[in-house]
């Protein structure tokens, strides 16, 4: 059920042609598309249980109802936020790229990626303030990536936003069907699988093309050290959804504790592990990433 | 030893204990140049310090230069002070 539906093509550029074509023929008017309530009720569901960073765990069983439904809202709204900066790390770096030298193929693509993943970050944004009244603060930050050239720099780039809109992916679509979610959640769920299905296609063919360019251009030991990069930044990605602020906005007593518990919770290893299948089997699968990748 | 000197003990060996090869820390050793923290490991290592001393840190570009230290940490981060805001 979770399969990106690839067009029939023999390149990427026919790939990219019919992808481009496609986001022309269903855009939609985001601005004018969603009827966004005046308010939401506290007492819903406003992420799947089993999405929650405490599903499989005894923490779902022994905290109160009432308290993990609030949790469910502040995971959503930090969800949404980290969507919102995600975003914004991977427009910086396609907008790099649009109409550069070495990106013919890709540029006419790219421009409909940009327009639409603005977009994306509208409408998450707006859901964020909206209902909860705040977009979470990135506490990522972003150092370089020193020590590379610019062509492993790339292929670490593209790699970097194919991960990210797999793992939302992941949510998104089992979000965007749960009918026990209020219409606007599934709605803005089930909208942002649908563009990013488009996304993903192109973006397998693009990590692809990338890593065929530097396995030939670039020594053993750098492909070695790009390789390790990913697989960290995997790890990095899932530990980003545990929040100790989304904890606290919940009630919980010790937000930072219950974080170290869930990172070490063999039920939240498995859970893990399922949301990384599809992005794993895509990167082992094309023998882009090689051996076991511990997420715990 | 002080409140903030152990806190200061705390950082060093959280860090070691990610980059055991080091074997110690100098005051002034620039940590991300020398990557002993990097963007991957960033998260983990804010939040370990936000257990530490018991309140949210700002991250943003301006902010990064008090994490650049063991120095720079104890003196913008790590000391008590009254209203303190990082």
């Amino acid at each position: 059920m979770a399969e990106i539906q690839t067009p029939p093509t023999r390149g990427i550029s026919a790939l990219l042609e019919r992808i481009t074509e496609m986001s022309v023929e269903t855009y939609y008017n985001p601005y004018k598309m969603f009827e966004w309530p005046a308010s939401l009720p506290d007492d819903q569901w406003w992420m799947t249980p089993e999405l929650m960073t405490v599903a499989n765990t005894r923490f779902a069983e022994e905290l109160p109802t009432a308290q993990v439904m609030a949790l469910s809202k502040w995971e959503s709204i930090h969800f949404y936020s980290l969507n919102v900066h995600g975003i914004r790390e991977l427009l910086l770096e396609v907008v790099k790229r649009v109409q550069a030298p070495g990106y013919d193929e890709e540029s006419e693509f790219f421009h409909h990626f940009i327009g639409e993943e603005n977009e994306h970050m509208w409408f998450f944004a707006t859901f964020c303030l909206k209902y909860g009244r705040k977009i979470y603060p990135n506490k990522k930050l972003a150092f370089s990536i020193d020590d590379v050239t610019p062509d492993i720099e790339s292929f670490l780039v593209f790699s970097r936003i194919l991960i990210f809109e797999e793992i939302v992916d992941y949510f998104n679509l089992r979000m965007g069907r749960d009918e026990t979610l209020h219409p606007i959640i599934r709605q803005v769920n089930s909208i942002h699988h649908q563009d990013e299905s488009r996304h993903i296609a192109c973006g397998r063919e693009i990590v692809k093309k990338l890593f065929r360019h530097i396995v030939t251009t670039q020594t053993a030991d750098q492909v070695q050290r790009a390789q390790d990069y990913l697989k960290r930044y995997l790890v990095a990605s899932i530990h980003s959804l545990y929040s100790p602020s989304v904890y606290r906005d919940a009630g919980i007593a010790d937000p930072y504790e219950l974080r170290a518990a869930l990172l070490h919770d063999p039920g939240r290893r498995a859970a893990d592990e399922r949301t990384l299948k599809r992005t794993l089997d895509f990167f082992q699968g094309n023998g882009i990433l090689v051996g076991e990748v511990d997420i715990q | 030893m002080s409140a903030d000197q152990e806190k200061l003990e705390s950082v060093k060996r959280w860090l070691l204990a990610k980059k055991p090869a080091l074997g110690d820390i100098d005051l002034d050793l620039d940590l991300i140049e020398n990557r002993v923290i990097d963007s991957l490991g960033f998260l983990d290592f804010v939040f370990f310090l936000e257990q530490l001393v018991g309140r949210e840190l700002q991250t943003d570009a301006e902010s990064v230069k008090a994490f650049r230290t063991l120095r720079s940490l104890g003196d913008d981060i790590l000391a008590e002070r009254e209203g303190a805001e990082t």
